[in-house]
């Protein structure tokens, strides 16, 4: 039965690290949909900057590089219209926890 | 000990139900006090807005909050037990501890020590205690790094810690490792698998594990973002890493348990297309085609709702092949446990199914694509095509694997597949993905132009045609693989397009490292090496992935030497010769030995080239003393070019006299290289980016910009 001590003995600690929480939680922020534009915008600008390289390196013509640099800064534009339009009228901070 | 095992594996039972349960009670705590707080605070509740019930609310949230936290802490401890019941396991197996029914089966005394180590995989229970362990460790990573999402990493913990609690039903009531031996205990163990005893059986099966495993956690970050409606593409971001992870241990986990089915089980080839190593290969096939389209997803929000069930089937083949190598149901020569937990698996995965079907056609409007296809010749298109080969290629093997038990339900007898039905669909179509493989890099987002694929595809298309000319003229003399007449043979045609197209690869790669190279040392004035290496530490997942394809066509070229295989069979005196290839092999002797764990029977052969003596080979012939199993231990000569494979098949009853099986296979070890290269691939997309300039100017069209929101995200 030496066993059963060293049992209990696992059991209690693993008791005592699930349940005794010290201090503040760290919860981390909301995620907002300007949080997710913001995101959205990383993106199509990374788009961009891709495009610029291989168009400089060589692969993307001329004309395949306007029309498709011209389509990601339109989608760019509509994704800043929005953050812009948000952060001009921002939810109330209760609001923005629903996303 | 058995008593301390079997505890620590209660206690991490009931700490995944916690964890389980007190997530999921938070989960709905916190989304149930989030809209009420909406509504208290834009007074649309239909209640009062007071003071009071916004602060109640709040503190409802605060202990959610709480039980949160103790739920992700119950899955670290449960990590804590589920090691422990582990190292028991195991030292119990260094003990010799044969009142454990597990150890009894699957040890022996003179079983050398990392065999010992190894005996915690062997067998169905061990395996599964192994399988959670696994999953426990991953979540111990997982819960550790929730700072970087918390709501998200709590979700994927509640669906960890409900596939954790599968495993851990089964080893506390179906398949219990600490089970104890009734009445005497012998005084020796039965003895480990002699086709386990092999290095190799040390470090496959753990390789392997990690990957079924590790597919878990995509699969709980993606179900987890379906519940919750997560907003956005950060979910692929935060899971891109661990899938990479994952996909290169099931790569290994693959290719180490086909080097071991060369190396031990003397039948001269690498993949049989067993049902076992098809259930490995079935979620590699998925998980490279997620690893692949959730680029579309991140670049261009597009493939949402495929990916998700990309994720899904991933996870569900790789339960699905732990199904296959328990269960029983289907016999492979790979299926080292057998038993009746396969009921247990069948319910898991049609639950899992259920789970995940319900919650995606509840919430698949979330998954709406941002974009569509513009045009056939794009990326996008590529990557499309790429899944859907991959897609179908996974589904032939399923189809192929599942195909005996289909017959015997159906027909009343048990048809089994063979290589040439799977080669029929796997050969055309690996063909195609390397075309995509070469193609896919060179295409632009959105659309590619004529002048464009002229532009990218003149140079390496005119490469991969003067080769394939040059191995078509060259004469067959020169060894393989030269002298390819794809008329001659089906296998010859296969063969030289392989090569044509690996050589495709290698030259849109080598482009693609060139020109990019070339844009960095304009504007640094670096040499173009240096160049390379800078632009490959810029966009580590882009550059590692193109050698991640480098390595693949090199494991193509592997392959594509199968055509010219040959293979004899001798009973060989001393003195007598064999003539294979460029090879003559003359028999020196033949003796018999006799060691603690096992006695062995073998020859000793010297091999000449060219008139010359090259080496000396020992092919080999166990009989295991525990088990009472025999087992051969080929000897490989491996080059370049071909290995010489030598196979001990027994002895000639009437004369005493070896009987000895060469094989001569071509190009085998480009596999072995080709796979280092891929292992070296990922470990470069896996390094963090280095820090660019960003050049971009803002886009300065606000004032023309649609008012129209952007799709999804809400």
């Amino acid at each position: 039965m030496t066993w059963l001590p060293l049992c209990l003995m696992l059991a209690v600690a693993c008791l005592y690290y699930v349940f005794y929480l010290p201090g503040r939680l760290f919860l981390g922020p909301e995620k907002t949909r300007a949080g997710y534009l913001r995101e959205r915008k990383d993106a199509v600008y990374e788009n961009l900057r891709d495009l610029n390289f291989e168009y400089k390196a060589g692969k993307v013509p001329d004309v395949d590089y306007t029309s498709l640099k011209s389509s990601l800064q339109d989608e760019a534009a509509t994704i800043l219209a929005e953050i812009d339009r948000l952060e001009k009228n921002p939810a109330p901070a209760s609001r923005r926890a629903r996303i | 000990m058995a008593e301390i095992g079997s505890f620590a594996l209660l206690l991490a039972l009931a700490l995944s139900v916690y964890s389980f349960l007190a997530g999921i009670i938070a989960l709905a705590f916190q989304k149930r006090t989030s809209s009420q707080l909406v509504g208290v605070t834009a007074g649309t509740s239909g209640i009062a807005a007071s003071g009071e019930e916004s602060s109640l609310i709040t503190t409802l949230r605060q202990a959610s909050e709480r039980i949160g936290e103790t739920a992700r802490r119950a899955g670290i401890a449960t990590f804590a037990a589920v090691l422990l019941a582990s190292v028991v396991l195991v030292i119990c197996a260094f003990r010799d501890d044969f009142s454990i029914a597990y150890i009894l089966h699957h040890s022996n005394r003179d079983l050398p020590g990392p065999y010992k180590f190894a005996v915690l995989w062997s067998g169905q229970e061990g395996s599964l205690l192994f399988w959670s362990l696994l999953l426990a460790a991953y979540g111990f990573v997982l819960r550790l790094r929730y700072k970087t999402d918390p709501r998200l990493f709590a979700y994927a913990s509640v669906v960890l810690s409900g596939v954790q609690i599968f495993f851990l039903l089964l080893l506390n009531f179906a398949a219990h490792p600490f089970a104890i031996v009734q009445g005497t205990i012998p005084a020796d163990g039965n003895g480990l698998n002699p086709l386990l005893q092999y290095p190799e059986m040390v470090i496959h099966p753990p390789m392997l594990y990690l990957g079924y495993v590790g597919f878990t956690i995509p699969f709980a970050f993606a179900l987890g973002a379906l519940i919750m409606k997560y907003p956005g593409e950060k979910w692929i971001n935060i899971t891109r890493r661990w899938t990479m992870v994952t996909w290169a241990f099931l790569t290994c986990g693959v290719f180490l348990g086909a080097h071991w089915a060369y190396s031990v089980l003397g039948w001269g080839g690498y993949w049989g297309w067993d049902p076992v190593e098809n259930a490995s290969l079935m979620p590699w096939l998925t998980g490279t085609a997620f690893l692949h389209s959730v680029m579309m997803q991140e670049k261009r929000g597009m493939l949402k709702m495929w990916n998700m069930w990309l994720v899904f089937a991933t996870f569900w083949l790789a339960i699905l092949g732990t199904f296959l190598t328990r269960s029983g149901i289907i016999s492979s020569v790979h299926a080292f446990a057998q038993s009746s937990i396969g009921d247990w698996f069948a319910w898991f995965l049609a639950i899992t199914l259920i789970v995940f079907v319900f919650f995606f056609f509840k919430n698949k409007s979330h998954l709406r694509s941002e974009h569509k296809l513009e045009s056939l010749v794009s990326r996008e298109s590529s990557f499309l095509f790429n899944n859907l080969l991959f897609v179908l290629l996974c589904f032939t093997v399923l189809w192929g694997t599942w195909f005996p038990k289909i017959s015997e339900l159906v027909q009343g007898n048990k048809v089994t597949v063979g290589a040439p039905f799977y080669n029929r669909v796997a050969i055309p179509v690996a063909l195609l993905l390397l075309i995509l493989t070469a193609v896919g890099p060179l295409l632009a987002w959105r659309k590619t132009s004529l002048e464009s694929l002229k532009r990218n595809f003149m140079w390496p298309t005119v490469g991969a045609v003067a080769v394939a000319v040059f191995l078509l003229i060259t004469p067959q003399n020169w060894g393989s693989p030269f002298g390819l007449k794809p008329w001659q043979d089906i296998s010859y045609f296969y063969s030289l397009m392989a090569i044509a197209l690996s050589v495709l690869v290698t030259l849109t790669v080598a482009s693609e490292f060139y020109r990019g190279g070339r844009v960095i040392s304009k504007h640094t004035g670096q040499g173009m090496f240096a160049s390379m290496v800078q632009l490959t530490h810029r966009n580590t997942r882009r550059y590692g992935g193109y050698i991640v394809h480098f390595g693949v066509v090199v494991v193509i070229i592997g392959f594509a030497g199968a055509a010219f295989n040959q293979d004899k069979e001798m009973e060989m005196g001393y003195g007598d010769k064999m003539t294979i290839g460029p090879y003559t092999l003359i028999c020196r002797s033949y003796t018999d030995d006799d060691a603690p764990n096992y006695a062995s029977e073998w020859a000793v052969l010297d091999v000449y080239k060219g008139g010359k003596q090259i080496d000396t080979m020992t092919p080999v012939r166990r009989f295991y003393k525990a088990s009472r199993q025999t087992s051969t231990m080929p000897d490989i000569r491996s080059t370049l070019n071909e290995d010489l494979y030598l196979v001990f098949e027994g002895l000639n009853q009437d004369n005493g006299h070896p009987i000895l099986k060469a094989h001569l296979n071509a190009l085998v070890m480009w596999i072995w290289m080709g796979v280092w290269i891929m292992l070296i691939g990922t470990v470069l997309a896996l390094i963090p980016n280095a820090p660019a300039p960003v050049r971009v100017p803002a886009p300065a069209r606000l004032e023309t910009a649609r008012t129209a929101p952007v799709v999804t995200g809400d």
